[in-house]
């Protein structure tokens, strides 16, 4: 690309106040450090000799795990590690199958007005609001422990995400196609299924994938609450302070994670 | 994507190839066999999804509001937003430096990029109820062991997303920083930050999104919080405790996103 001759003359002043704009900056960020150094100072923080016996008794013995970590419980980690997998793959096709439907609903373009996506929007906007876990807790309460707990509670939740981002998906299609199908005479029906549904699918899909990365994550952590999956077995070894066999338990979780987050970020650049 | 053009492209096949439809079907296939096999192993069915449904209906017929718990629950709620504030603020200023180490066009040579890649990596693949549970035993149970989970996950989130956002930035103004002598600091202080501080700040705030959410769970494992008290009330049963709790949760969250989420867009 020719460059153009440097004409010094339309090279703008510096604005008059970026000074003051910088030192306005420095000040909210120290005084945001400010109160950050506040809230520690009038919590309730554990003395210092406690944090160190903590430490010297806790740390060391679950860094000397990580090292050499307890075999013993490498299988049933691997098959606990199995049952959260399949309870994300079931939570999210759950959520992404209420998500569809829901999207459409919560779509302003779709439905013609803002006012008839309004009750959609914000449902989903409540739905995500909640954290997941204490859905979760709700339905051990209300259901007893379990795998089905965890999978009804991830499943709700991501209805939530999924709802919001493909709805937005739908909002942002191209109206040429649609408007195509209509001047030859489609009606509604086949406007939905041979342009809105080709064009947001890829996209669709996408984000499926991108919401079963996080809910595997969860799905790890659900059993802290009894909702089944990996958490169970890591809690109880939490409660007895056996680190040897709770690094072997996280490297187990790790690497799953890493391979699944992996694969799946693989297949979503090839999708989008 | 290319767009074939109508009159030179009139031998352009509209169908996908054998092998790319093949590859479409198997992965359909494998998705379709994971579920069963996923439906077949946690024993999950419709039957159950029904019965729990009538359960969940009937259990948040007893969750009315007691409206008395409430001076119980400021204090634990602010405790919570605190921890997310703390674990903000101490994340964003921990993983500031890395962002850049882990930046291909602002790292120090490629095995510390690698290296700073990998522990983000490994840091980001462990859920932050999970940091809580570990730490909340060694760090003694209370505000402390969620401030510091909250904190790594927090640095290691941010990192990932901004070093993308560094790798992206208009070459143009760094080289010229570099032409006039400077080095790789004040090339990142004067070339990178002014380009990226938009887009930095619109993810720490969504990230203070996550950390709210986080903090008000984080208590469940003894990590501080709200969560504890949330804890409390479930193991007496106390579910009119538990109803005013979970509404004042939903609002604060709800408003505190919604504040976010508006600044976001004004941002950007």
């Amino acid at each position: 690309m020719p460059r153009a001759k440097p004409d010094l003359g339309l090279i703008p002043a510096a604005p008059a106040n970026v000074r003051r704009t910088q030192w306005l900056l420095v000040a909210v960020v120290l005084a945001m450090v400010a109160l950050a150094v506040f809230f520690l100072l009038t919590m309730n923080l554990p003395s210092w000799s406690r944090v160190q016996t903590g430490l010297e008794r806790n740390a060391l013995p679950l860094l000397r795990g990580f090292v050499n970590p307890e075999w013993g419980v490498f299988e049933l980690a691997s098959r606990a590690m199995l049952e959260t997998l399949f309870m994300a793959v079931i939570g999210t096709a759950i959520g992404g199958l209420l998500a569809f439907p829901m999207a459409f609903l919560a779509a302003n373009n779709l439905l013609g007005s803002r006012l008839l996506a309004f009750p959609g929007k914000t449902f989903l906007v409540g739905v995500r609001t909640f954290p997941e876990i204490l859905f979760a807790i709700i339905f051990v309460a209300a259901m007893g422990p379990g795998p089905v707990a965890g999978i009804l509670a991830m499943g709700i939740n991501s209805i939530g995400f999924l709802g919001k981002i493909f709805s937005d998906v739908v909002e942002g299609i191209d109206p040429g196609p649609s408007e195509a199908i209509r001047a030859a005479g489609g009606n509604d029906l086949h406007v939905f299924f041979y342009s809105v549904v080709p064009q947001v699918l890829p996209e669709f899909a996408s984000y499926l994938l991108y919401r079963f990365e996080i809910n595997l994550r969860a799905a790890s952590i659900l059993g802290l609450v009894g909702a089944g999956g990996i958490g169970a077995p890591l809690i109880q070894r939490l409660q007895f302070r056996r680190w040897d066999e709770i690094s072997m338990i996280m490297i187990v979780i790790v690497v799953v994670i890493i391979v699944v987050d992996t694969l799946s970020s693989s297949v979503r650049r090839r999708l989008v | 994507m290319a767009v074939p053009d109508p009159v030179t492209d009139s031998a352009t096949p509209l169908r996908p190839t054998y092998a790319v439809r093949l590859l479409n079907w198997s992965t359909w296939a494998v998705i379709a066999a994971l579920f069963v096999v996923s439906v077949r192993q946690t024993g999950f069915s419709l039957d159950g999804i029904s019965r729990g449904a009538v359960d969940f209906v009937r259990f948040f017929g007893r969750l009315a509001p007691d409206w008395t718990a409430l001076p119980q629950i400021w204090a634990p709620l602010i405790e919570t937003l605190q921890i997310a504030y703390l674990a903000t603020i101490f994340g964003t200023l921990l993983g500031l430096p890395i962002i850049f180490l882990a930046s291909r066009n602002t790292t120090v040579n490629g095995p510390v990029m690698w290296v700073a890649r990998s522990i983000l990596t490994v840091l980001r693949s462990i859920p932050d109820l999970l940091y809580a549970a570990i730490l909340a035993p060694i760090l003694a149970p209370g505000p402390l062991p969620g401030v510091v989970a909250l904190t790594i996950f927090t640095m290691a989130v941010l990192a990932k997303l901004a070093s993308e956002t560094v790798e992206s930035v208009d070459p143009g103004p760094l080289e010229a920083i570099q032409a006039v002598g400077a080095g790789r600091n004040r090339m990142i202080v004067y070339g990178v930050l002014p380009q990226i501080s938009a887009t930095l700040t619109s993810y720490v705030l969504y990230i203070f999104e996550i950390n709210v959410r986080a903090s008000v769970v984080i208590g469940l494992v003894g990590a501080g919080g709200i969560g504890n008290l949330l804890n409390r009330y479930l193991s007496f049963f106390d579910y009119g405790g538990l109803g005013a709790l979970i509404i004042v949760v939903f609002f604060v969250v709800l408003a505190i996103d919604q504040l976010s989420v508006w600044a976001r867009s004004r941002l950007i």
